[in-house]
């Protein structure tokens, strides 16, 4: 046992130092971490306005200090926007990749493991899933499901006491995280499943089932943690990907709606508006952007650390 | 060969069999219905409607009769919004405009994206690669949605001919397929890259090139090949989107093709039209991936004697 968690980590120390190294990838992760405080820690201090609160006698404004951004058709403060528009772009990124990584992960670990008729079923089901249209489903399955999340919503403030003006907003966004989630797991799937195969006929996993370990637990205890540098890897570059979905629903109408806004919505608001004043689209479309490529760097900069065989071309 | 082909054929009509009924089930659960307009419809108006278009009936019943309608009669049944349309009309006068677009769209981003791509495998680690990677970077960070306000503005409306909305004459389709092509383009140039790469550190490529064969034919005729092989995957389903219409940039430019149509179907709940467009969507990404299983074993022979296995 000791050996094996010793092993463990200089893969990981291994993987840190390799990462380190690497310029691109090490400055995508302070600027990530940055843009993480900026949008969940400034709007707590109150130099930053109520993204929400309208002033009608100060439309359109250009930049200055009191709106670094700028104000926008209804005069509320656009530097305020861009970072709650974060938020929830950063939320539904995060979140619906955590879900639909849980489903993949089980799914592939079980599928490998298992093998033989029900991994062929299992995994001609994923081929099936995978022809399919992955927006329009995502599309006709967040909106169908938005009924039952509005009853849920009703739940929550009927039998926690909290307003609904505090858990609306975020109940609101879980339709999407459902939707996205729940459709883009199927490539993850697909490699844990490759990996466990790959796994499961090593000496180590023998010595385990020899020992008398159950199933479960050689599974989540001895083949899932290594595969977890791959897991890592695929899940990083994911996340970008399912900022971008989310952004083009939002986009086109079909995401993130009133009250909140995502990066996606006010890049549509700021389109609509740009021949007037260009920064509203400027801003968010910086920052939507700056986030996407230090994502893309940094997953790229974790792929050549936790998978040297691959990071050589 | 044959064998490959009548498997993914069988597999092919499952995937639209499943679509067909996903998106049936998901459709008849979104809030709202079709006859919701501005206007508000006594209630015995709104029974007679759901009567007249069958949707007072229990969903199976429905569901029957609307595979019924597309196997006998090949009929996708009326627009529940647009009084007297056919479903079928509407997508045989969108289809062509998603058709065009995409073909116009794919073009740009193969004759941008392959070329890119082979040189900055070409030239590894030197700066044309640097330079390639780094544009293509920017096409997969920068989304349509923000590319396509900016080339309306910009060039749309300063370049003479160009229009920025509508599709009136030939050159409306120069700014939509601009966009689709340099989004695609990124994904297709990196794709390249990465499959050259693996491809000209591959013996038979040293060989040729202790034998004296020459920068072009080497990277033409030997490493092409089965350089392509990656971004040929990536053609067939990207393909099947852009023709089907790409939701974006026909909303941005006010393109009447099928992704615009989808996004008001979806929007105004058109139960038939919306699942007139998504049977349209499978059928053509089969269509594609079977067509790329083709190529990609044309292009690579040691997939043939799996295929015949």
């Amino acid at each position: 046992m000791k050996t094996n968690y010793e092993q463990g980590n200089s893969l990981w120390k291994d993987a840190r130092r390799r990462l380190m190294h690497n310029r691109a990838s090490m400055a995508s992760l302070i600027f990530l971490v940055l843009m993480v405080l900026a949008c969940f820690v400034l709007p707590l201090f109150p130099c930053i306005a109520n993204p929400n609160a309208t002033n009608l006698s100060n439309i359109a404004a250009d930049c200055s200090w009191a709106h670094p951004f700028g104000t926008d058709q209804l005069g509320r403060d656009l530097l305020a926007r861009v970072l709650y528009g974060g938020r929830i772009s950063l939320l539904v990124g995060v979140v619906a990749t955590v879900v639909s990584f849980i489903i993949g992960l089980s799914y592939g670990l079980v599928s490998g493991y298992v093998g033989g008729r029900t991994d062929a079923l299992m995994m001609r089901t994923v081929d099936v899933l995978f022809a399919l249209p992955f927006i329009v489903l995502v599309i006709v399955f967040s909106l169908s499901i938005e009924e039952p999340s509005r009853e849920l919503t009703s739940w929550v403030v009927e039998n926690t006491g909290w307003s609904r003006e505090s858990v609306a907003p975020i109940l609101g966004l879980v339709p999407l995280f459902i939707a996205i989630g729940a459709l883009g797991w199927l490539t993850l799937a697909r490699i844990v499943r490759t990996q466990t195969l790959e796994i499961k006929s090593q000496e180590y996993v023998l010595a385990a089932r020899s020992l008398g370990l159950g199933h479960l637990r050689i599974l989540f205890c001895h083949i899932a943690p290594n595969l977890l540098g791959t897991v890592v890897v695929y899940t990083t570059l994911a996340v970008p990907g399912i900022m971008l979905t989310e952004s083009t629903l939002s986009f086109i109408g079909l995401g993130v709606r009133a009250p909140n806004s995502s990066w996606g919505t006010l890049i549509k608001e700021g389109a609509d508006r740009m021949e007037a004043s260009p920064e509203l689209l400027f801003f968010p479309a910086l920052f939507f952007c700056l986030t996407l490529l230090a994502l893309n760097f940094l997953g790229d900069g974790l792929r050549d650390a936790l998978d040297p065989k691959s990071a050589k071309d | 060969m044959i064998k490959l082909l009548f498997k993914r054929l069988g597999q092919g009509v499952l995937v639209i069999f499943v679509l067909q009924t996903i998106t049936f089930f998901l459709v008849r659960l979104l809030p709202g219905n079709p006859f919701l307009g501005e206007r508000k419809l006594p209630e015995h108006v709104m029974a007679q409607l759901n009567a007249l278009y069958g949707l007072d009936q229990s969903a199976l019943v429905q569901y029957g009769n609307y595979w019924q309608g597309i196997l006998c009669h090949g009929d996708f049944g009326p627009s529940l919004v647009r009084e007297g349309v056919q479903v079928a009309d509407i997508i045989a006068q969108a289809f062509p405009v998603s058709l065009w677009l995409g073909v116009l769209g794919m073009g740009i981003a193969i004759l941008l994206g392959i070329p890119a791509g082979m040189m900055a495998a070409y030239w590894r680690n030197r700066w044309p690669d640097a330079l390639f990677m780094l544009l293509a970077m920017a096409g997969i960070c920068i989304p349509s949605f923000v590319i396509a306000p900016i080339f309306g503005l910009t060039l749309g409306l300063h370049v003479p001919g160009l229009s920025v909305a509508g599709w009136d004459d030939a050159l409306c389709a120069v700014l939509p397929a601009l966009t689709l092509g340099l989004i695609n383009a990124a994904y297709i140039a990196r794709l390249t890259r990465g499959g050259m790469v693996e491809v000209l550190s591959a013996d038979f490529i040293r060989t040729a090139r202790a034998k004296g064969v020459r920068a072009g034919r080497l990277l033409f005729v030997h490493a092409l090949r089965s350089g392509l092989l990656p971004a040929v995957s990536y053609l067939g389903p990207a393909f099947a989107a852009l023709i089907t219409g790409s939701f974006v940039v026909e909303t941005c430019f006010q393109v009447p093709g099928m992704g615009l149509h989808f996004v008001n179907a979806t929007t105004d709940r058109d139960y038939f039209l919306i699942q007139g467009l998504v049977f349209c969507y499978g059928v053509l990404i089969v269509i594609a991936n079977l067509v790329v299983d083709l190529v990609l074993v044309a292009l690579n022979p040691r997939l043939r004697s799996q295929g015949a296995a």
